[in-house]
């Protein structure tokens, strides 16, 4: 196994989360909070964090619906790209679960770690090659000062190579997760894995 | 079925992001949206949820009060309209429900404004201050969910408006 990345409080280890509200209880869950939760993931019936959303299923449902086809409609911009764009909003939020999530993710996809080192590192600055440094940085520009993107803010994309599509793939990305994380920071904490 | 269509909404396709941007039907980013069906379906059903009259424990009217209150902290100014449009609708008067709310609301405004701004500062102290103003476990997690849709939103209306800016030859169209 490698060594696992620890910056300055953010990892791509893998975490649990606690809820601080109580839980649907699976065993006398609603049809429609089953139907959410299987919308979602096939693990997600034993995840604290949606057996809490479950409490409004239809609100997890059609979230789930817009998480799966953001994160793993095929076409578009790359999935990796997607996951990095999802990890500089977790990054800049402080949402260490979803940013060690994501993290794990885009290794998976790209066979790589070293832009989420420097994202952990540096996140205004980070990327190893011109494309990823210009969806590093609208990532964060959306992330941190929505009010104020515009279009001097998307042309540095376009002078990178990326196509319209890719471009609103990254939009939905990035938003997504300025969902996600105030969700996890909001209703519990992560878990961190015991030493060893 | 409750529908959330604003008054000002053509017939047919259009959603509350279209409106938000805006974009018509002619608009090359109109159709781009389409090409991810589910995303747009999704993105509208959450919004529907969000305010689903169904929803027990915080009103409608408290989470209409919520989407105000976030859009005008975002300085999201299309969304912000759109919030305080549907807050006339339901009879409400939304100046005085931002500036003169009751105790309840206050702090459901409180939590909801330190979220959007700064997530990082949840805390299980807040989560224990709605729980004693009787807020029940569901309708935290309803709050917790419209937070966090509203900063959604607010991206990808932002993300649209800032390509609608830069695409080439739809300028006369802004």
């Amino acid at each position: 196994m490698t060594t696992p990345i620890r910056i300055k409080g953010f990892t791509n280890e893998v975490l649990g989360w606690k809820a601080w509200l109580q839980t649907v209880d699976l065993e006398s869950a609603t049809p429609a909070q089953i139907a959410a939760l299987e919308e979602m993931s096939p693990q997600a019936k034993q995840s604290a964090y949606f057996l809490l959303l479950a409490h409004q299923p239809e609100m997890l449902l059609q979230r789930s619906i817009a998480f799966n086809a953001i994160m793993f409609a095929p076409g578009g911009m790359p999935r990796a790209e997607r996951e990095l764009g999802a990890t500089v909003e977790s990054r800049l939020n402080g949402c260490v679960y979803c940013a060690s999530v994501h993290a794990q993710r885009f290794e998976q996809l790209a066979r790589r770690s070293d832009v989420i080192e420097q994202l952990f590192e540096e996140p205004l600055t980070a990327g190893t090659t011109p494309r990823e440094r210009a969806i590093v940085a609208f990532s964060a520009e959306l992330a941190l000062r929505p009010e104020t993107l515009s279009a001097r803010h998307v042309k540095p994309l376009r002078e990178a190579g990326l196509g319209e599509a890719e471009i609103l793939d990254l939009v939905h990305a990035v938003a997504l997760f300025a969902w996600a994380n105030r969700l996890m920071l909001n209703l519990g904490e992560p878990v961190f894995p015991q030493p060893a | 079925m409750t529908t959330s269509i604003s008054t000002t909404a053509p017939a047919g396709s259009a959603d509350v992001i279209d409106l938000a941007v805006p974009l018509a039907p002619s608009h090359p980013l109109h159709g781009l949206r389409r090409e991810r069906p589910k995303i747009v379906d999704a993105t509208q059903g959450s919004y529907d949820a969000m305010f689903a009259a169904d929803v027990q424990g915080i009103s409608v009217v408290e989470r209409l009060a919520v989407a105000l209150h976030a859009s005008q902290l975002c300085k999201a100014a299309q969304l912000a309209a759109h919030y305080r449009q549907r807050l006339v609708d339901e009879g409400a008067d939304p100046q005085a429900l931002l500036h003169a709310p009751g105790a309840r609301l206050a702090l459901i405004l409180d939590f909801a404004g330190k979220l959007i701004v700064r997530p990082l500062d949840g805390d299980k102290t807040s989560i224990d201050a709605l729980l004693a103003v009787g807020l029940s476990t569901p309708a935290i997690v309803a709050l917790g969910q419209l937070i966090a849709f509203l900063s959604y939103q607010v991206r990808v209306v932002a993300g649209l408006q800032a390509m609608a800016d830069e695409t080439p030859g739809t300028g006369a169209a802004a």
